[in-house]
């Protein structure tokens, strides 16, 4: 199966983020930010959060799912675990590359 | 504050996600990065609101992150170190007008690099952290009114204000630092660095040693410098590179 990744343009690097995030189960907006905050290092604001969750949840790669307590969880479709796998996959036969090559130049 | 930020979102937006966002919203306590990025938020929903039905709907919004913050610093400290150096005549003879023009512009863009830089120090500080977005605010647009007045009433008269203004934004970028250096985020060297050239140049004021000036100026610009590079690091995109 082959899965098109939409032009997220700015937002693509957040909206990984957050995919990598619901990898391992549903999430609400807050449980989102603070995993990508401990996971890179990096701040995400609400404003972010949202502006990529909307392109995510447009594209079908995310769905919401009843709020519980005015908390809405979002959780990973099928189509979007395939998409980041095969965004995962790219980047890590690409940092692959970029190791062996290294290598090469190593003495 | 929650309420009014939410409003800036287009009418349809606050009927889908209204509710939950503000929810978000009242999880955590919000700096000037956060408010930052719901504006940045607001206006890529507009966008998008506008180019609905067009072929492109992606909106071109861009996202809050250190990396404007650490560029801001960055450009922030280059200015204020020549606008400073110009300023107390180390090229010779320059217009008057020219440093305080380049000091003028470092001092909104090291704004924007109070604000960039705050995302955590907003978490434990944040009453600290508006203070000094504040105190760096008021002291631009003194300066600010300094030196429109001299452009358009002309003469000296407008030093104190100039003075004012430079001194207002040191304290504010002081306390920034401060935040920075207790909440361990960034570079402690850095936030210590700022600290260190905002004593030293207003220890001058007491001591009249003409030389302590651009040292103070050089560790002032080193330290928002060194923050600025430690944000660039920190946002290292995970995914700049593209794959096939």
């Amino acid at each position: 199966m082959t899965t098109k990744t939409p032009a997220f343009g700015r937002f693509a690097e957040p909206s990984l983020l957050i995919l990598v995030s619901l990898s391992d189960g549903p999430k609400h907006g807050y449980a989102i930010m603070q995993d990508v905050e401990q996971g890179s290092g990096r701040p995400m604001g609400a404003g972010t959060l949202y502006a990529a969750l909307v392109r995510l949840e447009e594209a079908g790669f995310v769905e919401p799912l009843t709020p519980i307590d005015r908390r809405r969880p979002y959780r990973l479709t099928a189509i979007g675990a395939t998409m980041l796998a095969e965004q995962l996959r790219g980047l890590t036969g690409f940092a692959q590359q970029g190791l062996r090559q290294l290598h090469e130049l190593e003495p | 504050m929650r309420s009014l930020l939410i409003r800036c979102y287009p009418a349809r937006w606050r009927e889908r996600y209204g509710d939950v966002f503000l929810a978000l919203l009242e999880e955590r306590p919000l700096g000037p990065y956060d408010v930052a990025d719901i504006l940045l938020g607001a206006l890529d929903a507009r966008l998008r609101s506008r180019r609905r039905g067009s072929p492109t709907t992606q909106g071109r919004g861009s996202p809050m992150s250190l990396r404007i913050g650490g560029f801001a610093a960055i450009l922030g400290a280059v200015l204020w170190a020549v606008g400073g150096l110009l300023s107390i005549g180390v090229a010779g003879d320059v217009d008057g007008q020219v440093p305080v023009a380049i000091l003028m512009v470092g001092m909104i863009v090291l704004l924007v690099a109070v604000a960039g830089l705050s995302a955590f120090q907003a978490r434990s500080h944040p009453g600290a952290i508006w203070v000094a977005f504040a105190i760096t605010a008021i002291g631009t647009v003194v300066f600010f009114a300094g030196y429109a007045g001299s452009v358009m009433i002309g003469g000296d008269g407008f030093w104190g204000l100039w003075f004012i203004g430079v001194v207002t934004v040191m304290l504010g970028s002081g306390l920034f630092a401060a935040v920075t250096y207790r909440t361990r985020v960034l570079s402690r060297v850095g936030a210590a660095l700022i600290g260190i050239g905002i004593v030293v140049i207003l220890g001058e004021a007491f001591l009249h040693v003409e030389a302590l000036i651009p040292v103070g100026m050089a560790c002032f610009a080193l330290g928002w410098l060194t923050l600025g590079v430690e944000a660039i690091r920190l946002d290292r995109p995970a995914s700049a590179i593209h794959p096939a």
